[in-house]
Order: C-alpha cells, then sequence, then structure tokens
C-alpha cells in the first residue's frame, strides 16, 4: 500500500507530508519531466509505508505539465489510499478535486487543511455532516502546528471507495 | 444586465449565468460554476488577466476564459 498526497497548489500538501514523514525525507525527480515528487515513509500499524507528495493539481484533467505528473502518479499506484488535502478557505473548488479521485474509485481522506486560516475568517464547516454525504473520513488539520495529524493518521485506514451516485442521492441529487 | 466576466467593472459583483461547454470542467476546478457569485477585483492591463473573489479567497483567469463567462450583474 501507498499514501498518495494529492490536492490543489498551495494548500499545505509539502506541509502535511512534512509532519506525516518526519526527518525521513528522500527527494527524488520524476523521469522525462521538470517536476519534482517528493516520496518519504511513514510508521503506520507498525509498519513503514511509503508516502507521496503529489504536484498540486485543479483537476483530474490535466492542463499542464505538473498536473499530468499528478494524474499519471494516481493512475500508476491503482493500490493507493488517497489523502486530500484540502484548503478549508477553498472547499468547495477542494472538493471536486475529492470527488473526482473518490469517482476514479480510489479510497480516500480528506484533510481540511488550513483549518485556522478558515476560523479566521469566520468560515465554520460542518466536518460530521461533510463526512456523512461523502461517506469518507474527513479531518479537520493545521499541518504548521500539527493539530490533526493524529487523528489524520489513525483515520487512513477508515478510507473505502464510495459510489458516487450514493454522494449525489445523500447530497440531494443533481442540481439541473 | 448580462454581460461578459471580462467586462465587468472594478468592484463590481455578478452571478455567473453561463459559461461556455469546453471551459465548464476547466473552471469547475477554480471554482466557477454556474449559479457563484464572484466580484471583480482587479484587470492586469495589456490583455493580462482578469483577478475575480470567489466565495473568500481570489483567483485570476486569463482574458480568453473571462471572454466565455457570461455573468448577470445588478444595474
Amino acid at each position: 500500500m501507498k499514501i498518495l498526497l494529492m490536492g490543489h497548489p498551495n494548500v499545505g500538501k509539502s506541509a502535511v507530508f512534512n509532519r506525516l514523514t518526519g526527518a525521513k525525507v528522500t527527494e527524488s525527480n520524476y523521469p522525462g519531466t521538470t517536476v519534482d515528487y517528493t516520496k518519504g515513509y511513514m510508521r503506520l500499524g507498525g509498519k513503514d509505508v511509503e508516502i507521496i507528495d503529489v504536484p498540486g493539481t485543479f483537476s483530474l484533467e490535466p492542463k499542464d505539465k505538473a498536473e499530468e505528473v499528478a494524474v499519471k502518479m494516481l493512475k500508476e499506484n491503482r493500490d493507493s489510499v488517497i489523502i486530500c488535502v484540502i484548503d478549508s478557505v477553498k472547499l468547495e473548488r477542494g472538493l471536486y478535486l475529492a470527488l473526482e479521485i473518490i469517482e476514479e474509485g480510489y479510497p480516500v481522506v480528506i484533510a481540511l487543511n488550513m483549518w485556522d486560516v478558515a476560523e479566521d475568517k469566520n468560515i465554520w464547516i460542518d466536518v460530521e455532516k461533510l463526512e456523512d454525504i461523502l461517506g469518507v473520513p474527513v479531518v479537520p488539520t493545521i499541518a504548521v502546528s500539527g493539530k490533526g495529524m493524529k487523528e489524520l493518521v489513525s483515520r487512513i485506514k477508515e478510507a473505502s471507495t464510495v459510489n458516487i451516485e450514493k454522494i449525489v442521492e445523500k447530497a440531494g441529487g443533481v442540481e439541473q | 444586465m448580462r454581460k461578459k466576466l471580462s467586462e465587468m467593472d472594478y468592484g463590481e459583483e455578478g452571478v455567473v449565468k453561463s459559461i461556455e461547454g469546453y471551459l465548464r470542467n476547466k473552471v469547475a476546478g477554480m471554482g466557477i460554476r454556474v449559479g457563484k457569485k464572484l466580484k471583480m477585483a482587479t484587470k492586469q492591463p495589456i490583455k493580462g488577466p482578469v483577478v475575480v473573489t470567489v466565495d473568500q479567497y481570489t483567483i485570476s483567469l486569463g482574458l480568453g476564459i473571462a471572454d466565455k463567462i457570461i455573468v448577470e450583474v445588478e444595474e
């Protein structure tokens, strides 16, 4: 099993990555492109698990090289659990990517990062309700301070694949 | 009144009414969809990108994209 950290650019994926891996960070270059990704290991259930910091992408329809790498890495690691890092302030567009990944059939855990920034902006997210609708674990995090990281790690095992139709139904159907 | 997103004035607010088909998925990843409220923040000179505020964050869009998004603004 591998863990992929995915999300938009600038949502704190690398901050989460550093928190999860500690000092055991190795850097590598993806062949054929100029875009870097970072690979490391974290302890999960007594085992070392590989975790990859994927370049930021807005959607799974790549618009540039970095996004192509991101999508390619997702497709090449079919057996992965995806930690989808979302900027809590930009929840809606973050969910767009998360739903695309869920739709592709990957088990997902959502980290609502920069929770403190959202609080400062008077944004409050009903985490329980979001979890109920999506059917995947949703954890508020503040990667720079480490808040929520333990819960995020402990809930990786709860990640499971969800049928997108079920989410649509729970969310109250599609607006036309 | 309906106008192109690129024609909005500084500080003007509007609601997205339509987006040219092939662009829909592209801008959805940036948080723009039909029904979304947005506000013009800045326009860069020399056919540069426009910057709009959606919810509580700003995004920049190329002029070519902003030309293909129609918004309803109050008069």
